[in-house]
C-alpha cells in the first residue's frame, strides 16, 4: 500500500511538473517576445538598419504578385546597369515564412499589413527559439536544465541585438532554425528512430533556406561523429542520426537556388562527405568483427589495413590536387575569412570593411553574454558527470562557437545559445545539489525533533513514509533501513559536517547505487541558493537595460536627449520622401553602398549600388567617383546614367557613420580597381584630414565638397562637429553639381548632375582643339573613358 | 606466404559461413542495398561516358540510389535481432519509418530531376 501510495503522489506529482513546466515555458515565451518590443514602445513599429529593408522589399514584392514571381524575380531597380537576379540570390526561408504567416493572418481576416508582420517576425521566432532551446537541453541534461536554459535564452542580449522588433534579418528565424535542427539531431542520436531523422533533415532544410550560416550545422554535425568515432562511442543510433541526414540534407541543401551544387562542389561540404565515408568503414568494421571471431579479425584487419591504405593515399592525392588548384581551394571569400582572419583584409577590402566582421572586444562578451561567461565553465564540467554523446555535442558546439565568436563579432549570436545551454545544465545541477542539500537537512531536522526515527544518511530525501523519493534512492527502501538505522542512531548526535565522512562507513551498505550524492552544509546551501538567484537577478536586469539601451535603436530615427528635451533626427526619412515624391520614377541615384536597401525600399528609386555588395568593381566605380574631382565624378556618373547623388553628412549635428567617415573605405576599394586613387594622396603625414593641412587632392574630391558645400553658412566658421575642428575649403561652387535638396538637420545631402553645356565659349574651346586633333568631335566636351 | 593465403582463405570461408547465419528478412535487404548501389556506380560510368549535363539530373539519380541505399541499411539495423538498442522497437514501426524517409527522399528527388 505505501508503494502505490507513493507510486500515485509520484505521479501526481509529475503531472504537476508538467502542468507547472508547461505554464513556465509559456511565460518565458511571453518574456522573450515582450522584451524585445523596446523600440516599438520608445520609436514607432518600424523596420530598422539597412539589410532589413531589403527583406521588406522583397516581400512585399512576394506578397503582391504570388510565390511564382517572386522565384523567377530580376530586380532591374538595384545595382544600374547590371540588375540582380533576387531569386537566386536570396536566402528565401526569411520572406517565405513572413510572407505565410501574412497570408494566414488574411485569410483569417485579421487585417495585418504586410510591414507589421515583418516587424513582428523576429520576436515571435525568438519565443519559438527558446522553446527549441528547451526541448534540446531536455534531450542532454534534463527538463529542469531545459528550463532554466530557455529561460536565459529568452533574454540573453547577443540573441536580442539581431532579433529586436524590427530587426527582420536572416538571422530571426535562422537561430531559432538553427536549435531545432540541432535539437532533432540529438534525439536521433538519443532515440535512433528514423522518423526524427527525417525531421531532422526538414528542419536542415529550413535552415538552409534561411541562412548562409547552416555551413556551420553541416560542418558540426560531421565533427561531432568524428569525435565519438574516435572516442570510441560509435552505435548504430550514430549510423542512423548521421547517414540520413547527408543524403537527404545534401539534396534539399541543392533545392534552394542561392545555394545550388555549392551543396556538392565547395570546400564546405567536403567535411560532411568525407565522415560519411568514414562512418560507413567504420560500421562495416563493426559488423565483421561482430561476426568474426577476434583471430580472423586481425587477420582481415592487417589485410584491409595493406590494401586499403593504398588506396586511400591515390584517393586523397586526387582530392588534394583538385582542391589545390583552384586558388581559394574551393572555400568562399566569407568562409575563408573564418579560418583565417587575416585573409579578408589583405585581399576582399570589402569583407574587411563591414564593422560586424571585425573581431570582437573582450567586454563585447561581457556587454553580450554577461553572466553566462562565469557559468559557461561550470556548465562544461557538469557535461563531462556523466558524459553522454549528447553532452559531448553540447560541448563540441560551444568550444566551436567560442572559436568563430572570437574571429568576428557578428557570430557572437551564434555562441549565445551554446553559452545559454551550459549554463542552464550548470544552474540546474548547482540548484539540484544545493536543494538537495537544504532538503535532506530539514527533513533530518524535522525527523529528529518529531520522532526517534533517524533519516537515512548519505541518501537525499528519502525516508520510508513521506518524503518523496529521488531517482537514486528508490532503489534503497526496502532493503537498507535495518541495516542503515542501527549506525545512525549511534551518529545521530554528530555534527552536520561529519556526515560527508560518515558516508564513508555507510559506503558498503550503499554500494548498489551508482554515485553518492553530495550533501552540502545547511549554512552554505541556503546562501548560495540566495546568491543564485541574485546573479539571476543580476542578469534580467543586465538584459532588461541592454535592450532596451543599447539594442533597440532602429537607426534609421535617431534621438538624443538635450536641457531643453528630446530631438528627433528623421533626416533619412525625409531624404527619401523627397526623393519619392519629387523625381521621376526611373531616375537613377548614386550613394555609397551603405544606402542602396534603404533607398530602393523607401524611395523607390534605381540605385547603382547596395549593400548586397556582390560586384566589387562597381562599388569601385562609385568610390573612384566620389574620390575624383568634380569634372572626373560628372563623367563617371554620367557614364552610369546616374541623375542624383546622395550623401550623408553629419558634421552639422554630430552624427559619426557618415560619409567622410567612410570615406578612406572609399578610396581603398576605389584604389583597388582603378590604380590612379592612390590612398596616399588624401592623407597629409599618414593621417586623414579635412581641415587647412588637407592634402590638395582631399580638398578638391567630390566626397568633400559634396559633403561641406555652403557648411560654413551655418556657423560661419564651418566647424565640423564630429571630426572636431574647422574645415579646411571653406568658400567653392560646385561647377557639375547643383544642390537640390538638404534635410532639416544637414544629414543628408542630394545633389543632382548638371546636364553638360552645349557650346563651349572661349579659352576652353581653343587648348581643346589644339590638343584633341586625331579624336573626332563635333563640339562639347569629349568624354573621357574612365576605365582606361 | 603460403600462411597469408591460407589465413585469407579461412578468413573468406568464415565470412562466408557467418554470413549464411543471418535470416532471410536481412539477405532480402542486403540483397536490396546491393542492387541500390550497383544502379549508382552504373549511372556515374554512364556520366563518365557521356558528361554530366544537366548536373542536377546525375545528382539526384545517384543520391536517389545512394540514399535508398543508407535507408535500406538503416532499417536493417534497427529490425535485426541481435541489436539490443533496438529490441523494443516494433519492426512495424522501423518499417514505416523507412517508408516515411523514403517518401520524402522520392519528392525531393522528382522535384530536383528537373
Amino acid at each position: 500500500m505505501a508503494t502505490s501510495k507513493v507510486e500515485g503522489s509520484s505521479s501526481l506529482r509529475h503531472a504537476f511538473g508538467g502542468v507547472l513546466s508547461v505554464f513556465i515555458l509559456l511565460l518565458i515565451g511571453v518574456v522573450a517576445f515582450s522584451i524585445r518590443l523596446f523600440s516599438v514602445i520608445k520609436y514607432e513599429s518600424v523596420i530598422h538598419e539597412f539589410d532589413p529593408y531589403f527583406n521588406y522589399r522583397v516581400t512585399q514584392f512576394l506578397s503582391k504578385n504570388g510565390i511564382y514571381d517572386f522565384w523567377n524575380w530580376f530586380d532591374d531597380r538595384t545595382w544600374y546597369p547590371l540588375g540582380r537576379v533576387i531569386g537566386g540570390t536570396v536566402y528565401p526561408g526569411l520572406t517565405l515564412t513572413a510572407g505565410t504567416m501574412w497570408k494566414l493572418a488574411n485569410s483569417l481576416n485579421i487585417p495585418l499589413s504586410v510591414e507589421t508582420v515583418c516587424v513582428f517576425t523576429a520576436p515571435i521566432f525568438s519565443a519559438f527559439a527558446a522553446w527549441a532551446t528547451y526541448l534540446l537541453t531536455k534531450e542532454v541534461k534534463g527538463p529542469g536544465a531545459g528550463i532554466t536554459a530557455a529561460a536565459i535564452l529568452a533574454m540573453v542580449p547577443s540573441y536580442i541585438s539581431r532579433s529586436v522588433a524590427g530587426s527582420y534579418d536572416n538571422e530571426a528565424v535562422a537561430i531559432f532554425a538553427l536549435i531545432f535542427t540541432f535539437y532533432l539531431y540529438i534525439k536521433t542520436l538519443n532515440t535512433g528512430s528514423l522518423f526524427y531523422a527525417t525531421l531532422n533533415s526538414l528542419a536542415y532544410f529550413y535552415m538552409v533556406c534561411s541562412w548562409g550560416g547552416y555551413t556551420f550545422i553541416i560542418n558540426l554535425i560531421p565533427m561531432h561523429v568524428l569525435l565519438c568515432i574516435v572516442t570510441g562511442r560509435y552505435s548504430s543510433r550514430l549510423y542512423i542520426a548521421y547517414a540520413p541526414l547527408v543524403v537527404l540534407g545534401t539534396l534539399l541543401a541543392a533545392l534552394v537556388p542561392v545555394v545550388g551544387f555549392n551543396a556538392v562542389m565547395t570546400s564546405e561540404h567536403f567535411g560532411s562527405f568525407l565522415v560519411f565515408i568514414i562512418i560507413h568503414v567504420v560500421a562495416l568494421v563493426y559488423y565483421i568483427k561482430g561476426i568474426l571471431t577476434p583471430r580472423l579479425f586481425k587477420v582481415a584487419t592487417t589485410l584491409v589495413l595493406t590494401v586499403g591504405i593504398a588506396v586511400c593515399a591515390v584517393v586523397v592525392a586526387i582530392l588534394v590536387a583538385l582542391v589545390a588548384s583552384s586558388p581559394t581551394k574551393g572555400w568562399s571569400g566569407r568562409s575563408l575569412s573564418l579560418l583565417d582572419p587575416t585573409y579578408a583584409s589583405k585581399y576582399i577590402p570589402i569583407i574587411a570593411s563591414v564593422s560586424e566582421h571585425q573581431p570582437p572586444t573582450w567586454p563585447s562578451y561581457f556587454m553580450d553574454i554577461n553572466v553566462l561567461a562565469f557559468l559557461v565553465p561550470a556548465g562544461i564540467v557538469a557535461c563531462f558527470l556523466p558524459l553522454s554523446d549528447a553532452s559531448s555535442f553540447a560541448v563540441l558546439y560551444l568550444v566551436t562557437s567560442v572559436y568563430f565568436s572570437g574571429v568576428m563579432v557578428r557570430l557572437m549570436l551564434v555562441l549565445a545559445p551554446a553559452a545559454c545551454i551550459m549554463s542552464g545544465i550548470a544552474l540546474s545541477e548547482a540548484f539540484g545539489v544545493l536543494t538537495r542539500s537544504m532538503k535532506f537537512h530539514i527533513t533530518k531536522y524535522f525527523e529528529c525533533s518529531h520522532t526517534e526515527a533517524p533519516a537515512k544518511l548519505g541518501e537525499s530525501t528519502s525516508t520510508e513514509s513521506s518524503a518523496p523519493l529521488e531517482n537514486m534512492t528508490k532503489s534503497d527502501t526496502t532493503e537498507k533501513p535495518e541495516v542503515a538505522r542501527k549506525e545512525k542512531v549511534a551518529r545521530r548526535k554528530q555534527k552536520k559536517e561529519k556526515e560527508l565522512t560518515e558516508n564513508a562507513h555507510v559506503k558498503p551498505v550503499s554500494a548498489k547505487k551508482e554515485k553518492r550524492p553530495l550533501v552540502l552544509p545547511l549554512e552554505a546551501s541556503i546562501v548560495s541558493v540566495f546568491l543564485l538567484i541574485v546573479l539571476g537577478g543580476l542578469y534580467v536586469l543586465h538584459c532588461v537595460w541592454a535592450a532596451a539601451e543599447a539594442y533597440s535603436a532602429p537607426s534609421i530615427v535617431l534621438t538624443s536627449h538635450s536641457h531643453d528635451g528630446l530631438h528627433v533626427f528623421d533626416d533619412f526619412r525625409e531624404a527619401y520622401a523627397w526623393l519619392r515624391h519629387n523625381t521621376e520614377v526611373d531616375d537613377k541615384v548614386a550613394s555609397w553602398w551603405d544606402y542602396g536597401y534603404q533607398t530602393t525600399a523607401m524611395a523607390n528609386r534605381t540605385v547603382i549600388v547596395d549593400n548586397n555588395t556582390w560586384n566589387n568593381t562597381h562599388i569601385a566605380t562609385v568610390g573612384t567617383a566620389m574620390s575624383s574631382p568634380e569634372k572626373a565624378a560628372w563623367e563617371i556618373f554620367n557614364s552610369l546614367d546616374v541623375k542624383y547623388v546622395l550623401v550623408v553628412f553629419g558634421g552639422l549635428v554630430g552624427y559619426p557613420s557618415d560619409d567622410i567617415n567612410k570615406f578612406l573605405w572609399m578610396v581603398r576599394i576605389g584604389g583597388g580597381v582603378f590604380p590612379h586613387i592612390k590612398e596616399a594622396d588624401y592623407l597629409k603625414d599618414g593621417q586623414y584630414r579635412v581641415d587647412a593641412q588637407a592634402t590638395h587632392t582631399m580638398l578638391n574630391c567630390l566626397m568633400y565638397k559634396l559633403s561641406y558645400y555652403r557648411f560654413v553658412e551655418t556657423d560661419g566658421k564651418g566647424f565640423d562637429r564630429v571630426r572636431r575642428y574647422e574645415i579646411g575649403k571653406k568658400h567653392f561652387k560646385l561647377t557639375h553639381f547643383e544642390e537640390v535638396f538638404t534635410t532639416h538637420h544637414w544629414m543628408v545631402r542630394i545633389y543632382k548632375l548638371k546636364p553638360q553645356k552645349n557650346r563651349i565659349r572661349g579659352k576652353s574651346r581653343k587648348s581643346k582643339l589644339g590638343s584633341k586633333s586625331t579624336s573626332s568631335k563635333s563640339g562639347g566636351m569629349t568624354h573621357k573613358n574612365p576605365w582606361n | 606466404m603460403a600462411k597469408g593465403t591460407n589465413d585469407a582463405q579461412l578468413l573468406v570461408q568464415s565470412l562466408r559461413k557467418a554470413y549464411a547465419a543471418t535470416p532471410t528478412s536481412l539477405k532480402i535487404i542486403d540483397l536490396y542495398v546491393v542492387y541500390a548501389v550497383a544502379t549508382a556506380l552504373i549511372q556515374v560510368a554512364y556520366m563518365a561516358m557521356v558528361g554530366s549535363f544537366p548536373f542536377n539530373s546525375f545528382l539526384s539519380g545517384v543520391l536517389s540510389c545512394v540514399g535508398t541505399a543508407v535507408l535500406a541499411v538503416c532499417l536493417r539495423i534497427q529490425v535485426n535481432k541481435d541489436n539490443k538498442e533496438f529490441k523494443d522497437l516494433p519492426p512495424e514501426r522501423a518499417f514505416a519509418d523507412f517508408v516515411l524517409c523514403n517518401l520524402v527522399l522520392h519528392l525531393v528527388i522528382m522535384n530536383f530531376l528537373g
